[in-house]
Parts: C-alpha cells; sequence; structure tokens
C-alpha cells in the first residue's frame, strides 16, 4: 500500500523518459549519405576487382552468350514466315537467364559473410549510418551484375538488327534487365541480412529468384485446374448435308474452300472451363513476362486472326492478356471471319492495361523490403541478434 | 541530463548498472565503470564473463536491456552516431579486407568517419608510422602476421582521435617487443588525455600499464571487494634464503604475518607487508638477524593474485 502511494506520483515524470525513443527496441537507421553510400561501394568493388578474377568471369559470360547467340541465330528459320523478334527475345531471355543466375552470388553473402570476416563491425561502429552501408552494397553488387549486362548488350544489339523486333523493345529490354538483377541484388542483401550463415543466404536467394520464375508459373497451372469452373459454353459448327443430291440453298446457304456447302448450327452445352482471369497476375510477376510484356511490339496488322504473335516477346504478351480475359462462352468454329465474340474478345484484349507497371511495381516492394530489412539488420545498437550471430 | 560543459570533465566514460541477456544466457548482469581522461583501465576478468559483451555496450554497438552509458555527455542509444565519433573501438576479432593495402585500410575507416580524402591519407599516413606498419603500408592485408593486423587494427581504432578507447584483448598474440611497443603507445595516447579500456588476459603486462582495475566475473564488475584484493595482492612478498635457514622462525618471532609456501622448505615464505617502506625495513630486520636472503620482492604480478583469488571466490 506504502510502495503503491509512493510510486504513484513518481509514474508520470517516468513515463516520458521510459517511452517514446529513451528506450530504442532496436538500433537507428540513420540516413543515407552520398558520400557514405559512395564510400561503401567503392570500397566493395575494389575487394571484388581484386580479390576475383572477374576479367575472365566476364569474358566466359561474353562467350557463352556469343555462343547461344549465334546458335540462335543459326537454328531459327528467318525467311518462311516472318519470326518477327524471335532471335531477340531469345537472346534477350538467355541474358535474363544468365542475369539471374549470376547476380545472387554478388550479394546473397553481403552482409553475413562480412559479420563472419569480422569486417562489418567496425564498419557498423563508425559514423556511417545503416542505410549508408546496406545502399553502398547493393549499389556495388547491382553495379557488379551490370557488368554482365553490359558484356550482353552487343549481342542482344546484333541480335535486334537481325530480327524484326519493335525499334523501342531494345531499350525497354535493357531497362528491364537492369531493374530485373536490381531486384534479384536486393533478394540476396535480404537474405544475407536474415540469415546467419553464408550458404542459407545463397540457396534461399536462388529459391526465391526460382519462386518467381518458375514456381509461381507451376503454382498458376495447378490452382487453375484446381478451380475449374461450369459454364454454359455455346458451340457453332459447320453442318454439311452429306448425302442429299439436291440441295436447298437457303438452308446451307454457306460454300467451303472446296465448294461444298454447309450451314452453321449452334449448340449449347455446359463445359469445363478455368479461371485464368483470376490468376494471371501469378504470372505476371514473372520477370520474363515483365520483360516482354514492357517491350514494344507493332502495331497488330488489321485483319481477321484472332491472335496476332509477332516472334516470341509478343507471343507471351499476347498470351498472358489473352488469360486476362474472361472464359469465352461462344466458340464459333464456323464462319472464316472472327464472330462477334471474338472481335469484341480482341477488341478488349488490346484495350487490356499492360501488367508491367504493376509487375514492377510489385518487384519494387520486394526489393525495397528486402533493403529495408538488410538496413535493420545493420543498425547498431543491436537489440535483438539473429539466431546463431554474433555482434563481431 | 548532461550539458557540454561536461564534456571536459575528468570523466570520459561513465557506466552504470548495465545488464545484457542473449537469449536465456545472461551476459552482463550488473556492470558499472567509469573512465577518467588520461587514464588506463583494465579490465580483468575469467573467459565468459561478459568483457566483450560490456565492451560492445560501451562501443555502442549492442543495446544494454537496462542501465546508462554517458559518453561525453552522449548516450549511444539516442545519439549513436555521435557517441560513436568518440569512441575508438577494437575487437578482439581480427577482420581485414584482404585485397585492401594498409593505407587504404585507414583512408577508409578515416572516410566513414567523415573525414575528407585527403585528411584521411594524412592520418593513415601517421598512425602507420605510429603503430610501426609503415612499411607495409602498400601491402595488402592478406600479407600481416597475426601481430601485425593486431596493430592495424588499433590503428584502425584511432583514425578519428577517440575520447575513449575501447581495446579488447589488444595483446594476444602479439610477441614481447609488441607487447612493449603495445605498453608504450597505451602510455601515449593516455598521456594525451584520451581514457583507456583494455581487457587483456596477460595481467603481468596490465600492471605497468594500468592506472585501475574493473574485475569482472560472471557478469558482474566487481567494485571494492576487487580494489582490496589488489591493493592485498600488492602486499604479499616472498622471501626466500639460501637452504637450511630458517625464514619461518624469523618471520615468527618478528611477529609478522605470513604463510609458507607450497612444496617448499622453511626457507621460503609469504609475508604480508604494508607498502614498499615497509618491506625494506622488514628486509633489513631479517638481515640483521643474520637470514641469509638470496631473493625478496613482491609476489608475482598483484592484478594477477587478485584475479586469481577472486577468481577462486567465484568457484
Amino acid at each position: 500500500m506504502s510502495d503503491a502511494v509512493q510510486t504513484a506520483p513518481e509514474s508520470p515524470q517516468a513515463a516520458p523518459a521510459q517511452g517514446g525513443a529513451r528506450r530504442r527496441t532496436r538500433g537507428a537507421l540513420g540516413r543515407p549519405t552520398v558520400r557514405g553510400i559512395g564510400l561503401i561501394a567503392g570500397l566493395e568493388l575494389r575487394q571484388r576487382v581484386r580479390s576475383t578474377r572477374w576479367r575472365w568471369a566476364l569474358v566466359s559470360v561474353a562467350a557463352l552468350i556469343a555462343v547461344v547467340t549465334g546458335l540462335i541465330v543459326i537454328a531459327t528459320p528467318d525467311d518462311a514466315y516472318s519470326p518477327g523478334d524471335l532471335v531477340f527475345g531469345l537472346v534477350v531471355y538467355f541474358v535474363l537467364f544468365v542475369g539471374l543466375v549470376i547476380s545472387p552470388t554478388l550479394s546473397a553473402t553481403a552482409i553475413n559473410g562480412d559479420v563472419k570476416e569480422g569486417t562489418l563491425a567496425p564498419l557498423q561502429a563508425t559514423t556511417l549510418s545503416a542505410w549508408d552501408i546496406v545502399l553502398g552494397k547493393l549499389l556495388a553488387s547491382w553495379l557488379a551484375s551490370l557488368a554482365i549486362l553490359v558484356v550482353a548488350v552487343p549481342f542482344m544489339g546484333f541480335a535486334f538488327l537481325d530480327s524484326e523486333a519493335h525499334p523501342g523493345a531494345m531499350l525497354t529490354v535493357v531497362l528491364v534487365l537492369a531493374f530485373e538483377l536490381l531486384l534479384v541484388c536486393a533478394l540476396g542483401l535480404g537474405w544475407s541480412a536474415l540469415a546467419a550463415r553464408t550458404s542459407a543466404s545463397a540457396v534461399l536467394t536462388y529459391v526465391t529468384v526460382a519462386a518467381l520464375v518458375v514456381i509461381l508459373p507451376i503454382l498458376f497451372v495447378l490452382l487453375m485446374l484446381t478451380m475449374p469452373s461450369d459454364h454454359q459454353v455455346t458451340h457453332v459448327y459447320r453442318d454439311y448435308p452429306y448425302g442429299i443430291s439436291n440441295i436447298d440453298e437457303e438452308r446451307y446457304p454457306y460454300i467451303d474452300e472446296s465448294g461444298e456447302r454447309f450451314r452453321c448450327q449452334e449448340d449449347t452445352w455446359t463445359s469445363t472451363t478455368y479461371r485464368t482471369d483470376r490468376l494471371w497476375w501469378l504470372l505476371a510477376v514473372n520477370p520474363y513476362v515483365i520483360v516482354a510484356d514492357s517491350a514494344p511490339t507493332p502495331e497488330p496488322p488489321d485483319d481477321d486472326s484472332y491472335y496476332y504473335a509477332d516472334g516470341i516477346l509478343d507471343g507471351i504478351k499476347m498470351g498472358v492478356r489473352e488469360l486476362r480475359l474472361p472464359p469465352a462462352v461462344y466458340e464459333d468454329y464456323c464462319r472464316p471471319e472472327l464472330s462477334d465474340e471474338e472481335l469484341y474478345r480482341r477488341e478488349q484484349r488490346d484495350a487490356l492495361p499492360p501488367t508491367w507497371p504493376w509487375a514492377l511495381g510489385a518487384h519494387a516492394l520486394l526489393a525495397g523490403g528486402a533493403v529495408y530489412l538488410a538496413a535493420r539488420r545493420v543498425a547498431v545498437p543491436y537489440g535483438t541478434l539473429p539466431a546463431g550471430t554474433r555482434v563481431a | 541530463m548532461t550539458t557540454t560543459a561536461e564534456v571536459e570533465a575528468p570523466t570520459a566514460l561513465e557506466a552504470t548498472r548495465l545488464r545484457r541477456a542473449f537469449g536465456a544466457v545472461q551476459a552482463v548482469v550488473d556492470a558499472s565503470l567509469t573512465l577518467e581522461r588520461g587514464t588506463v583501465t583494465a579490465l580483468i576478468g575469467p573467459n565468459g564473463c561478459g568483457k566483450t559483451t560490456l565492451m560492445l555496450m560501451l562501443a555502442g554497438l549492442l543495446r544494454p536491456d537496462g542501465g546508462e552509458v554517458t559518453i561525453g555527455g552522449l548516450d549511444p542509444m539516442q545519439d549513436g552516431a555521435s557517441a560513436r565519433a568518440r569512441i575508438g573501438w577494437m575487437p578482439d576479432v581480427l577482420g581485414t579486407w584482404d585485397s585492401l593495402t594498409c593505407t587504404e585500410t585507414l583512408v577508409t575507416f578515416g572516410r566513414a568517419y567523415g573525414a575528407s580524402a585527403a585528411e584521411a591519407s594524412q592520418t593513415a599516413y601517421s598512425l602507420l608510422q605510429r603503430v610501426h606498419l609503415a612499411e607495409y603500408a602498400a601491402q595488402p592485408a592478406r600479407v600481416l602476421s597475426r601481430g601485425q593486423k593486431q596493430r592495424l587494427s588499433l590503428a584502425r581504432a584511432l583514425v578519428h582521435d577517440p575520447d575513449v578507447l575501447i581495446l579488447d584483448e589488444p595483446a594476444s598474440g602479439l610477441d614481447p617487443r609488441s607487447r612493449i611497443e603495445l605498453r608504450d603507445l597505451v602510455r601515449s595516447l593516455a598521456s594525451e588525455g584520451k581514457a583507456v579500456l583494455i581487457s587483456s588476459h596477460v595481467l603481468s603486462e596490465l600492471d605497468e600499464m594500468v592506472d585501475e582495475a574493473v574485475f569482472m566475473a560472471r557478469g558482474v564488475t566487481l567494485g571494492e571487494s576487487a580494489q582490496a584484493e589488489v591493493a592485498r595482492a600488492k602486499a604479499r612478498w616472498r622471501v626466500v634464503a639460501l637452504p637450511g635457514q630458517d625464514v619461518h622462525e624469523a618471520l615468527s618471532s618478528a611477529t609478522r604475518d605470513w604463510s609458507p609456501v607450497e612444496g617448499a622448505d622453511s626457507s621460503t615464505a609469504v609475508v604480508q607487508v604494508a607498502d614498499a617502506e615497509d618491506a625494506a625495513a622488514l628486509l633489513g630486520k631479517l638481515v640483521r638477524k643474520g637470514v641469509r636472503i638470496s631473493a625478496f620482492g613482491p609476489v608475482g604480478s598483484a592484478l594477477e593474485q587478485a584475479y586469481l583469488s577472486l577468481d577462486q571466490d567465484r568457484r
């Protein structure tokens, strides 16, 4: 009782001291500075340039891309029917693959590796902020992975000139590839902050990249198959007057390619369709889809074709957009020209806004989150330490 | 709340009742210490007693679960970077950037503390001279020996001319000559007005280097009792006479508080003296009595003695 009486008047005074910023639970992130980021990035790059055989690594990457580009050029047909951006698209996709494979190694041990070496704590003890350290490391690993892109640009340029891609495609492809490499570097940095062991962070970074590239598309297919929906679909098919000698021209008003008369017959039944319009976003965040979706493609010709895909990038772009539409309810196999619904759907599809800004936005969030986690991990004074680690 | 007026006060760093746990392990239970400008303080304790954890908290790298740290009026928890700017910390783990030269390493650290490139390289040059690494200035850190890395690490802690130096096991792995150089360097840093906290296992080296000692056991800094133990240890002198001489008898008749030495005969004993003056008087008395003394001096290192007796208490 007397204790309560005594302590009560003190608590209002103690409250501001205890609350607010008085007792932080974790270290301060500080403020990023150009100096600090530049210093750390310079340090990291200098270490990397001196301690690795980076010249040989880049020459090997160039040789690999050169061989694959050459094989693609030889293997693809280039006269029979317009291959569009096929050569360009394949080379770009190979470069993306190489980038996604190599980039994780550039940042996935950036933080836990330094902790293991004992080189992080002395830096944390300086006046550099957590943002300086983390953004400097991100910049360094990004610049290193951009070296891969720089090596690849001549080959992509060659493939570009060899293809009939849209003139703007080269620029968007390079920019999107650069951004995707930044994402992978940021993911690596994030995992290197969260995992205590360097081998674990490397694996986790690869798994995350694989999730975007492979696992989400698999999930797309599996989820699609587990969510069938029944629809009334009207099918229109050709009905020929087989075996009838006196053909009533009014009943069979159309003539096909070989001069036979036919009529269109409608039939409606319930069929199983898949609601890809609810799941397409699983594909939209795929780096390969983003590259395709963001690359400008030639205007579709004004003709009767429902699909018009000019090569691989355009094909993927069109394919994903088609998946965004709800299932068709009117399947016309009869008339050679497009049905009203097909015209409508084509119009709808062409009017769909591109997905790449959203997908890049999602990637930016992912990268930002990873970098934020890394900065929190590096901020001192440490509140809780990640399991299995020590400060120095 | 401390003010800027206190920046010139003799106390450079004050820590009160710090505690810190890692999960279920209570690494530091209750640690308090005060570092004065111009003095060297030893932090002494057995392995795993929380010395490194305490030093990390003082260096602003680890948040205490409770207690206060004040560095020249700044709280490392609040004013992170500006408090860290006043502290030079030398970790017990020697992390070096293997492909950077010694000069580059120090320049990088100087710039990390906000110095310009020109200032930083000037500081790097003079520090390399000071820690006797000038001839390795252009060598990558990977060619350095352990002792040389240790000295580079010490230079790294000095690049921003800090008020407080926190040295975690700076003498481990050093050859005798480097230890003497380290001792001289630490003393000269203290004479410049820096407050130095140094942890070490080489207690005999510390004896000659330190002004104050803070003992630590099981995460607790031992205050008065440890100081008393050091004073008592300083008062223990060993008397060795020629074989056949009875020192025990002579000391008893001089009504001295003495104890026999285990495994030795009555020609050897350890005796309590008040101070050096008293010791000299005792020696004169023994010689006058005809005891043929062959050795007479303080027993080992005072810090070591104190450490051992505290360590015994602990068990």
